[in-house]
């Protein structure tokens, strides 16, 4: 392997790493993808048809498998035996990972907002974090270029906190659903938009993905291409290039400089032998997930870079960001005992609720800066193991002839409001090298010390504020009563599997640990591509924006390469 | 070992906050990193216990099996069947739960190696020989009105808030359900229409939006 000459190594192949094979092997770079996990192809592994009925515990999450025995991650979860991490006293840090080919893109919400100027300048806003290294006007045309890419359904309302995409861009959305259409009516009431969600899920076929048949749940995967996976949308390309190399079971843990100050490789082990592999490139490219770039250049220590590459600054592993999220159910009397009809549609959400209150929060009259969105999920979805989690409160100790009549009556009519939003970038929150910890192969482990501040926990009172007024408003009642204290409704930091920043991007060398295209400041070969360079991390879903700044440091890297 | 009882007063207040089922592994996990809380923090938050049988991190999805020995005797099964066709009994064309597999559902999810699992399998052994000592004899031998009136006053138990007879009721009572309307007879009697592929998604019938106000 190490006698191949590669143009480019790439480290993962989720959403950075196989966008960048993919536009590195079309512009004729030869890549090497590293690679942790398995191979996987969704082609064929998919358990599309396969009923909840035949599957262990019908489906219900475990410790082996988090998200359901049929969910796409393999290789995955919250807690893995061989890598463990550690986190601060008084704090608590979720980490969800999978080892597989197309990583972490292989189950997720698929939500695909762009973010506006205010997303990228958010610090201008209020003076807290960091703003983007570049305007939204200079970034929109990699935004374009992604969603036609990952092919993304939505509509253009022309909303504050949502940029129109240009015609071309967007694929029609799907008409609502029959929970979705409840809440678009109280949304109505209210005076607050529910609009078309922007998902990654395709609705024409593009690029020889077949359209989304409206049936089987997303999240097992999807064997027809028509959702965004990297294993089916982008590496299938890269591969047809002929000049993609792609190395599975290779764990890469240190960047290797020359004397000349530039990267020369990677260093990586097969997880099955142990055995230690060298592989040497003109370029670097870091797509391993945030944290596990961060780790990666934590533990690329040398002469030059004592305390790791990008760590001069002091920025390396500052700055983590999640997602806040917390939920309120409502019961809807009018969905009680429909009739039977089929109501999957994509499976994933259709409508939205975007950040309203964006006029009232710059005018500063809310007690947070940074906004949030609501995503449904609920209605008549397949009979799980969850179905009936709310019988205690809703049919307490009925049983007999009454229970099968209950159980007929409330199926289908439970909504889940789920809030999404903008944690504030924090020199505090860090990640770093544990002291002692280290992983099954030798590897020096990560410690989180991430905690939320006033900012999320006002903003999440406010959301679940909110959610109670769409499910009232909707005609629906609350499951239970909200929380008194938003401590108890937000969920732990990284339990929304947007995990991002700790390399963030920037102008300034001194405050940043990589320029805007990623280029890791003092080593001109060596970019980090995935959410590690997140200065802010707008209440957006981080993957869309992470294959747009990757096709962006892509391009850079082929005027470089071309220049020599 | 986790704490059974900790875990399932947890997983119960969990349910009565509302929290989604991931909620439940996540307070199952967090409970688990407690046990490796150091002088550093916490480290090494171990797995939740799969143990040797769980089906791994990468089972054959196509070929979906249950990995792990069962629990319950032929004659535990049969003090499950009897009360689980209480809980769901037959109604005209509706079967009962166990002509629908639902005691050997029940018997899969208490052997399971996993902390939810097995917070369950605790109740529902501790509930299923209670039931014992309550029954004038053995409950696989009692007419089906005796077994109604063994029930009936377990309910009444549980409405009282004895708190063993109430985690086995609502145990019990879920697990039976999950059991019941997870089969396909059962997703019928609930109206799932689904796994239907269509080149088109029309949204819900008129009929529907007429009932919904919108």
């Amino acid at each position: 392997m190490a006698a191949e000459p590669f143009d480019v190594i790439v480290v993962g192949s989720g959403a950075a790493g196989g966008t960048a094979a993919y536009a590195l092997t079309r512009a004729g770079a030869r890549v090497c993808l590293l690679e942790a996990g398995r191979f996987y192809d969704p082609r064929s592994e998919t358990p599309m048809f396969e009923r909840t009925a035949v599957a262990p515990l019908r489906d219900a999450g475990t410790p082996d498998k988090p998200f359901g025995f049929y969910d796409a991650t393999v290789d995955g979860g919250w807690v893995l035996p061989e890598e463990p991490f550690a986190t601060a006293p008084g704090t608590e840090f979720r980490w969800f990972r999978a080892r597989m080919l197309g990583g972490r893109t292989n189950h997720w919400g698929r939500v695909a907002l762009r973010y506006a100027e205010h997303d990228l300048k958010a610090f201008s806003r209020d003076g807290l974090g960091a703003d983007w290294p570049f305007t939204y006007a200079e970034f929109s045309p990699w935004y374009d270029q992604a969603e036609r890419l990952v092919g993304v359904f939505g509509s253009n309302p022309g909303l504050p906190d949502q940029p129109d995409s240009p015609p071309g861009c967007l694929q029609p959305p799907p008409v609502p659903r029959s929970f979705e259409r409840l809440i678009m009516a109280g949304g109505a009431r209210l005076r607050r938009p529910v609009v078309a969600s922007h998902t990654a899920v395709i609705t024409r076929p593009i690029n020889g993905r077949q359209a989304c048949f409206y049936a089987t749940p997303c999240l097992r995967g999807c064997s027809i291409g028509a959702n965004f996976q990297s294993p089916t949308v982008l590496l299938p390309p890269a591969r047809a290039t002929g000049r993609l190399t792609t190395v599975t079971h290779a764990q890469a843990y240190e960047i290797e400089l020359a004397r000349d100050g530039t990267a020369k490789g990677v260093h990586y082990l097969d997880r099955r032998t142990n055995a230690h592999h060298f592989i040497a490139g003109r370029a670097v490219l870091l797509g391993a997930s945030a944290m596990e770039s961060v780790r990666m250049l934590f533990n690329s220590r040398s002469p030059r870079f004592p305390d790791g590459i990008g760590a001069e600054s002091g920025w390396l592993g500052r700055g983590i960001m999640d997602s806040t999220g917390s939920n309120v159910w409502g019961q809807f009397p009018q969905m009680e005992g429909l009739p039977p009809f089929n109501d999957d549609g994509v499976w994933l959400p259709h409508v939205y609720i975007p950040w309203w209150a964006w006029p009232e929060q710059r005018a500063g009259k809310l007690p947070f800066t940074r906004g949030y969105h609501l995503e449904l999920y609920g209605g008549r979805l397949e009979p799980s193991a969850d179905t009936f989690d709310f019988f205690d409160s809703v049919s307490p100790f009925s049983y007999g002839a009454r229970l099968k009549q209950e159980a007929q009556r409330y199926y289908g009519s439970f909504v889940r409001l789920s809030q999404r939003g903008e944690m504030v970038a924090r020199e505090y929150n860090t990640v770093q090298i544990d002291p002692i910890l280290r992983d099954a192969w030798g590897i020096p482990s990560l410690r989180f010390d991430v905690r939320w501040s006033e900012q999320e926990l006002h903003q999440t009172a406010h959301a679940q504020q909110s959610m109670a007024e769409f499910i009232e408003a909707a005609g629906g009642k609350l499951v239970a009563p909200l929380p008194k204290d938003p401590a108890q409704a937000i969920l732990p930091p990284g339990r929304i599997i947007h995990e991002v920043g700790g390399a963030r991007s920037g102008s300034n060398p001194r405050k940043s640990v990589t320029d805007s295209f990623g280029r890791v400041w003092g080593v001109p070969n060596l970019y980090v591509i995935d959410g590690a360079v997140f200065p802010s991390s707008a209440h957006k879903n981080p993957t869309l924006t992470i294959v747009a700044f990757t096709l962006r440091a892509c391009n850079h890297i082929q005027r470089e390469m071309r220049h020599g | 070992m986790v704490d059974r009882r900790k875990t399932l007063s947890w997983l119960l207040r969990a349910l009565a906050l509302g929290a989604s089922p991931a909620v439940h592994i996540d307070l199952a996990q967090a409970q688990s990193a407690q046990r490796h809380k150091g002088p550093l923090g916490n480290r090494d938050a171990s797995p939740a216990a799969p143990g040797d049988h769980g089906y791994g991190r990468d089972p054959n999805l196509l070929h979906p099996h249950v990995t792990w020995p069962l629990t319950l005797s032929a004659q535990q099964k049969g003090v499950v069947a009897r009360l689980a066709d209480v809980f769901l009994p037959q109604i005209g064309t509706s079967p009962a739960a166990s002509t629908v597999g639902v005691p050997d559902f029940l018997d899969e999810w208490i052997s399971a190696p996993y902390p939810q699992q097995q917070a369950d399998r605790q109740v529902i052994l501790d509930g299923l020989a209670a039931m014992e000592r309550d029954a004038p004899g053995p409950v696989n031998g009692l007419a089906t009105a005796q077994v109604e009136a063994l029930v009936a006053r377990l309910q009444s138990r549980a409405v009282a808030g004895q708190g063993a007879a109430a985690q086995f009721f609502s145990r019990f009572r879920n697990i039976c359900l999950v059991g019941y309307y997870t089969t396909l007879t059962g997703v019928a009697e609930l109206g799932y229409v689904g796994y239907q592929p269509s080149a088109t998604f029309a949204g819900p019938p008129p009929e529907v939006l007429a009932r919904l106000g919108v």
